[in-house]
C-alpha cells in the first residue's frame, strides 16, 4: 500500500509544479525557471527545518516566500523580452539557480553529526517525516491538503475579475494595456505567484525524499513543470491535474513493465498529443464531446 | 595567472567557440524565417553524430567522410522533425510546437540511449597529434582544424543565403511570408529546406563536438541545447552574423572561467553574461539601438 501513497506523493508534488508554470503560462509567458523556484523552495525550507528546527509548516511557508520574492525579481527584467527571449532567459536563471546550489557549501555540526548542504554531494538527512513519526499516509494526505488549496484558490482566481486580466494579458497584451490594465503589475505578480507555488512543492519535496542535490532541478524538471499545462490545456486547473496523472501515474508508472521502450513511448506521445490537440487535452472541442455524452439530444 | 595562461585559455576557447557559433546559427535561421524554437535541434545534431559512428563500424571511413555523414543523418532527422512538429501544428499554436518539439528532444535522446545502452561512444579525432609551439603557447591540431571546417561551413552557408535562389527564398520567406508566397514561393518547401540545412550544420558541429571532447554521450544534448541558445540570443535574433561572433565569444569567455574559477562556476559566469546582453543589448550585439520589443 505503500507504493500508492508514494505514487500520491509523487503526483501531488508534479500538480503543484506545474499549477506554478500554469500562473505563469496564462499571461502568455514560457518559463522555464520553474526548476529554480522549485530548488529554493527546497533548500530553504530543509535549511530551517534541519539547522533550525523549525516545524515544516512555517518553514514552508517562509521558503515558498523566498521563491516568490525570488521570482517577483526574476519577472522584472522579463517584462523587456518575450517571446524565445524569454524562454533563454528563464532557461538561463533556472541553470543560475541550480549551479548557486552546486557551489554552495554551509554545515554545521548537530547532535554528533555534520548536517547541511554539501556543494555537489547536495543534502542528506532532511528527516523531519520520520523523525515526527509521520507515516507514508499522514504525508500524503498532507501534501493533498496543500494541493486542494492551491486548486482551489487558482479555480477562484480564474473566475474572478483577477482571472481574466490575466487572460486578457496572455491573449493581446497592446488590447490589455489599452484598457487601463497595468502589464507590470500583471506580469511580475504572475511571475511571484509561480515562484511561490513552485516554492511550496520545493519544500514538499525536499522532505519526501529526505535527499535532495542539485541534478534533480537541471532544465527537464522545468520542461516537465511547463508540459501538464500545456499538454493539459491552460482552460482550467484540471487541465494540469490531468495531464501529471497521464504523464506520472499512467506513462510513467503504469508502463513500467516496458522497461527502456517507456521512454521513447514517452517522447512520441507527447509529438502526437500536440499534432492532435494543439490546444491541450481539456479544450473546447474535447469538453463539448465529454457535455454531449451526458446530456441529451 | 599570468599573461600566457590568459592568451592560452581565450585561444582554446575562441577554437571551440566556433562549435557553438554553428548550433546558434541553426536555431538563429530556424527564429528567422518561422518564428519558432526548435528544441529539438541539439538533440538531432548529436543524433547525427552517432549514425556516423554507427556506420563507420561497419565500413572503415576516413575521418573526414565520417563528418560529412554525421552532418546527412542530421539533416535527414531535421527534415523529420520539421514533419512531426512544425508542418500540421497550427501557427496560432506557439505553445503547441514548443512542447512537440520538447517531446522529439527527449524521443531522439531516448533513441539514442536505447541503441547504445547509455554508454559513452568514442569519437574519432582528426589531427589530435599535431600540437604547435612558440615557446609555452601551443595550439591544439584537432582544435585548429575545427575552426577551419566551422569557418568553411559558415562561408558555404553565406555564400548559399545571400548567391543562389534557395537562398533568397529563405531571406524573403523571412521577411515577408505572405508577400514571398504571393511571388510564387511555396512557404512549405522553403521552410523544410531550411531545417535542412541547420541539420546538415548541426550534424557537423555535433561531429566537432565527439572529435574534440573525444566521445559522445547524451548527456551532451541539454548543455550544447543551452549553450546554443544563449549564442543565439547574445548574437541577436535572426541574425547569423551576430551568432558567429556570439558563438566565439561565448567559448573564449566560458574557457576563460574555466581555467580562473573552475568547472563548477564556469557556467554561471556564461549565465551572467546572458543577462548583462538581456538587460542592457536585449537586440544583441550588433543591433543598430536599444529598442524595446
Amino acid at each position: 500500500m505503500d507504493f500508492f501513497f508514494g505514487l500520491l506523493q509523487i503526483i501531488g508534488v508534479h500538480t503543484i509544479l506545474g499549477l506554478s508554470a500554469y500562473v505563469v503560462l496564462q499571461t502568455g509567458q514560457v518559463t522555464l525557471a520553474q526548476a529554480g523556484f522549485f530548488s529554493i523552495g527546497a533548500y530553504v525550507s530543509a535549511m530551517l527545518t534541519v539547522l533550525a528546527g523549525w516545524h515544516i509548516v512555517p518553514a514552508l511557508l517562509v521558503a515558498a516566500t523566498a521563491a516568490g520574492i525570488v521570482a517577483g525579481i526574476v519577472g522584472f527584467p522579463a517584462l523587456r523580452i518575450k517571446g524565445l527571449m524569454l524562454v533563454v532567459a528563464t532557461i538561463a536563471f533556472g541553470e543560475f539557480i541550480r549551479l548557486f546550489w552546486f557551489n554552495f557549501d554551509y554545515q554545521i555540526e548537530k547532535k554528533g553529526i555534520v548536517v547541511g548542504p554539501q556543494g555537489g554531494e547536495g543534502f542528506k538527512q532532511i528527516r523531519f517525516f520520520p523523525e515526527n513519526g509521520w507515516s507514508t499516509l499522514d504525508v500524503a494526505i498532507f501534501i493533498w491538503v496543500i494541493v486542494a488549496l492551491i486548486m482551489l484558490a487558482l479555480w477562484w482566481t480564474d473566475r474572478s475579475r483577477a482571472g481574466a486580466v490575466l487572460r486578457a494579458v496572455g491573449e493581446d497584451e497592446l488590447a490589455a494595456q489599452s484598457v487601463g490594465i497595468n502589464l507590470t503589475a500583471v506580469k511580475v505578480g504572475a511571475f511571484a505567484a509561480g515562484g511561490f507555488i513552485a516554492g511550496i512543492g520545493g519544500a514538499i519535496y525536499a522532505h519526501y525524499t529526505t535527499h535532495i542535490e542539485h541534478l534533480n532541478f537541471g532544465v527537464m524538471l522545468a520542461t516537465f513543470a511547463i508540459a501538464y499545462p500545456i499538454l493539459g490545456g491552460l482552460r482550467n486547473v484540471f487541465g494540469t491535474l490531468v495531464a501529471v496523472i497521464f504523464i506520472q501515474g499512467f506513462l510513467v508508472e503504469g508502463l513500467r513493465f516496458m522497461g527502456d521502450w517507456r521512454n521513447l513511448l514517452f517522447g512520441a506521445l507527447i509529438v502526437l498529443a500536440m499534432n492532435v490537440q494543439p490546444r491541450g487535452l481539456i479544450d473546447e472541442r474535447s469538453v463539448r464531446l465529454v457535455r454531449g455524452l451526458f446530456t441529451r439530444n | 595567472m599570468d599573461w600566457l595562461d590568459f592568451f592560452q585559455s581565450i585561444t582554446d576557447g575562441l577554437l571551440f567557440g566556433s562549435i557553438y557559433a554553428l548550433i546558434g546559427i541553426g536555431f538563429t535561421l530556424i527564429f528567422g524565417v518561422m518564428h519558432k524554437i526548435n528544441l529539438a535541434y541539439g538533440a538531432a545534431s548529436i543524433a547525427g553524430a552517432y549514425v556516423s559512428i554507427a556506420v563507420a563500424a561497419y565500413v572503415p571511413l576516413p575521418a573526414l567522410v565520417t563528418f560529412l555523414i554525421a552532418a546527412i543523418a542530421s539533416g535527414a532527422i531535421a527534415l523529420l522533425i520539421y514533419l512531426a512538429n512544425f508542418r500540421f501544428i497550427p501557427l496560432a499554436s506557439p505553445l503547441a510546437t514548443l512542447m512537440a518539439t520538447v517531446g522529439m528532444l527527449i524521443l531522439i535522446d531516448e533513441v539514442v540511449v536505447h541503441a547504445t545502452d547509455g554508454m559513452p561512444q568514442p569519437y574519432p579525432a582528426l589531427f589530435a597529434d599535431i600540437y604547435i609551439e612558440w615557446g609555452d603557447f601551443g595550439l591544439r591540431g584537432d582544435l585548429i582544424f575545427i575552426f577551419v571546417l566551422s569557418l568553411i561551413a559558415m562561408v558555404v552557408l553565406m555564400f548559399m543565403l545571400y548567391r543562389t535562389r534557395l537562398g533568397i527564398a529563405t531571406r524573403a520567406v523571412a521577411q515577408q511570408p505572405v508577400a514571398a508566397q504571393l511571388a510564387g514561393i511555396s512557404l512549405d518547401r522553403t521552410n523544410a529546406l531550411t531545417f535542412v540545412i541547420t541539420g546538415l550544420l548541426g550534424g557537423l558541429a555535433g561531429a566537432m563536438i565527439g572529435a574534440s571532447v573525444g566521445v559522445l554521450s547524451p548527456l551532451l544534448v541539454v548543455p550544447i541545447t543551452v549553450k546554443g541558445l544563449i549564442v543565439c540570443v547574445i548574437g541577436g535574433l535572426g541574425s547569423i552574423p551576430g551568432a558567429i561572433v556570439a558563438g566565439l565569444a561565448v567559448g573564449a569567455f566560458e574557457n576563460f572561467f574555466l581555467a580562473f574559477r573552475g568547472v563548477t562556476e564556469r557556467d554561471m559566469y556564461v549565465m551572467l553574461l546572458l543577462f548583462v546582453f538581456l538587460v542592457f543589448r536585449p537586440g544583441g550585439i550588433f543591433s543598430r539601438s536599444v529598442a524595446r520589443d
